[in-house]
């Protein structure tokens, strides 16, 4: 049989967002794939140079459009360090607070999609019905149900409102019974474990090798987890284990992605009881007028005339839902960012899928890619 | 050659007898669960925002769950109440998408035409910065969403139709920022001041006034600058920190600084 390559992609349903996966097939059998990615650069790397510190924040919640305010969290650390200001703790614990709520609200979207890539509708509307509770608590307290614009270089815009607490904890009772449905749906079927089990196989010094970081790295059986191994904000007084597991193929990715999920109620568990109980500032006092907190930043010119500061560099790297992410902010001294670089977890991901797709079948490649959990908009930027 | 290549997987059949007999109850407990008590709303016939949703809380599959009233923090179409807005520029200044133009309105004098936000709802991102802008609270987000249109220029609401959304009385963002006690003020250098008088024609609060100062007796061969013998005295109380004063002054000798 001749061989012959076929595009998957920009557009088509197993991508989730534009890019083109072209593999080499013979017959039913993938011999090569390559990815090409850049479909949807929209050049927030470089937009960045030209926007105030907060105003950037607006970028980060388009970047992931699953998981906005990790990103805002990712970029608002860095941006803090390179500008020298100290969040208070209240506001560290409720960015944990977001950030723990969008790993469930993106692993929840994952899920959706997946089952939906393996043809299973019903567990798609469940995930989703899920999520929109999820993005209920985000809209009482942030405004928004997608871009949040919640954080601020030094703090986040507003406490939580009366009530918040309260509401994180039924929904996370009311989730924990969700993640057993989950659990009867896919891994109480014969048809799903078959379709899922021993394909994709990245295998640990192979992610190692890569770069291949997150859920992935994980379900090949390496505990690696930056809440962990690099605390930052307040992970470190938090209770929790790192989920793995030791297959390295799609159902591993699976039964991390679920255990994390419920890592991520215990963690909320532990946050909602610290809020209740010290309340407290949400923005650091003396962040200098031109950054606008608060505020928006306000003014576009004249604001640093006769006013000198210090420079900085800002570097952080948190555990995104899709894997390790990293920011690097430079503070030349200006109004705006000299450079600000980030690290796509999913990008790194995704330039492997030449080690994890061939010798399978090209039936396999929707069960494959969506146990990676491609976000596009991260890959691109 | 193909064959070889492929990788090992597994082949065997269903594991037992119910071996999608449990993912089907769990569906069917859902699908009866649903009859009963539906997770969704017929939205264009029911709306998030009537009463029997608003007040209550989500429904998702019988459970009730969710944050009652999430509506009213939703940040949808602004709404501007021209009667407060001093066209300060605050919400132009801030706004990361360039979507907000100040375009005149009837209501000012000659000298101090009555500028209010026109918004391109095309380029708006619904960030909500130039509603935290707002020094006098005019501007606000509200929760009406619909915006669907057959024009582009249909998106671009002029201070009029965000007046008349502000007359619809919708609920309206109920968290608002407190201005830091700290906050800067603006600062003068004097000996580069000409007096021109700029920034106190341009404040929107009218706190700036040009004060005389002393015209200092020129010594023999010196020669005096060339200026008026005035300087303006910015009232903190009154300054909402707009920072136009900065903007328009020609010899940058107002600057944001602390009081010493």
């Amino acid at each position: 049989m001749s061989e012959m390559w076929i595009n998957m992609g920009p557009q088509h349903p197993m991508t989730h967002g534009l890019w083109n996966l072209r593999v080499r097939i013979e017959g039913e059998i993938i011999l090569d794939a390559d990815p090409e990615m850049g479909y949807l650069h929209r050049g927030i790397e470089k937009i960045s140079e030209d926007r105030h510190y907060n105003e950037i924040i607006t970028l980060m919640d388009r970047t992931c459009y699953v998981a906005g305010i990790a990103w805002e969290h990712l970029y608002i650390q860095a941006a803090e360090q390179a500008l020298h200001v100290t969040p208070p703790e209240r506001a560290e614990y409720i960015r944990v607070l977001t950030e723990e709520m969008q790993r469930l609200a993106s692993h929840i979207m994952w899920y959706a999609a997946f089952v939906q890539d393996l043809g299973l509708m019903s567990p798609f509307l469940y995930g989703m019905r899920d999520r929109d509770l999820l993005l209920d608590i985000f809209q009482s307290f942030t405004g928004g149900r997608l871009t949040y614009e919640y954080m601020r270089v030094g703090g986040v815009r507003n406490d939580l409102p009366p009530g918040t607490t309260a509401q994180v904890r039924q929904t996370m009772d009311w989730l924990m019974d969700r993640f057993v449905e989950y659990d009867r749906l896919c891994l109480g079927s014969d048809i799903f474990r078959r379709r899922c089990d021993d394909i994709g196989v990245l295998k640990a010094n192979d992610c190692v090798t890569y770069g291949v970081t997150g859920p992935m790295l994980r379900a090949a059986g390496v505990a690696r987890d930056l809440r962990k191994d690099r605390p930052y904000a307040v992970y470190d007084q938090l209770e929790f284990d790192v989920a793995r597991a030791d297959s390295a193929d799609v159902t591993g990715r699976y039964l991390v992605r679920l255990q994390e999920m419920r890592q991520s109620v215990r963690i909320l568990r532990q946050v909602v009881d610290w809020l209740d109980g010290h309340p407290g500032p949400v923005m650091a006092e003396h962040v200098p007028r031109w950054l606008g907190a608060p505020y928006a930043p306000i003014g576009r010119e004249g604001y640093l005339v006769k006013r000198s500061y210090p420079k900085g560099l800002g570097f952080s790297a948190i555990e995104e839902p899709h894997g390790e992410a990293a920011a690097y902010v430079v503070n030349e001294g200006g109004e705006h960012p000299y450079r600000v670089k980030f690290r796509s977890p999913v990008f790194v991901n995704l330039s492997a899928v030449k080690k994890y797709l061939v010798g399978y079948r090209v039936a396999d490649i929707p069960p494959i890619l969506g146990s990676v959990d491609v976000c596009v908009g991260e890959v691109d930027r | 050659m193909a064959s070889s290549e492929m990788k090992e997987r597994r082949t065997e059949g269903p594991s037992s007898a119910l071996w999608i007999a449990k993912p089907l109850a769990t569906a069917a407990r859902q699908f009866l669960k649903s009859l009963v008590r539906p997770s969704t709303i017929v939205y264009p016939f029911e709306r998030l925002e009537d009463p029997q949703f608003r007040d209550r809380v989500r429904v998702a599959s019988g459970e009730p769950i969710g944050i009652g009233r999430v509506w009213d923090n939703y940040r949808g179409v602004h709404a501007l109440n021209i009667a407060t807005c001093i066209s300060c520029n605050l919400c132009a200044f801030s706004c990361p998408d360039l979507c907000i133009d100040m375009v005149t309105v009837p209501g000012g004098d000659p000298k101090h035409p009555k500028k209010c936000p026109q918004i391109d709802y095309g380029k708006c991102s619904y960030c909500g910065f130039c509603s935290d802008a707002c020094p006098e609270g005019c501007l606000t987000m509200t929760t009406r969403y619909e915006l669907a249109t057959s024009k582009r220029s249909e998106m671009v609401f002029s201070p009029q139709q965000l007046y008349e959304v502000f007359e619809r009385k919708l609920p309206m963002n109920p968290i608002r920022l407190e201005r830091p006690e700290n906050e800067d003020a603006i600062l003068l250098e004097g000996p580069l001041c000409i007096g021109c008088n700029a920034c106190a024609r341009d404040c929107p609060t009218q706190c700036i006034t040009m004060l005389d100062i002393p015209k200092p007796t020129a010594k023999p061969g010196e020669r005096l600058p060339k200026r008026i013998w005035k300087e303006p005295v910015i009232n903190d109380s009154d300054c909402v920190r707009c920072g136009t004063c900065i903007s328009v002054c020609p010899k940058e000798c107002l600057f944001w600084g602390t009081h010493p």
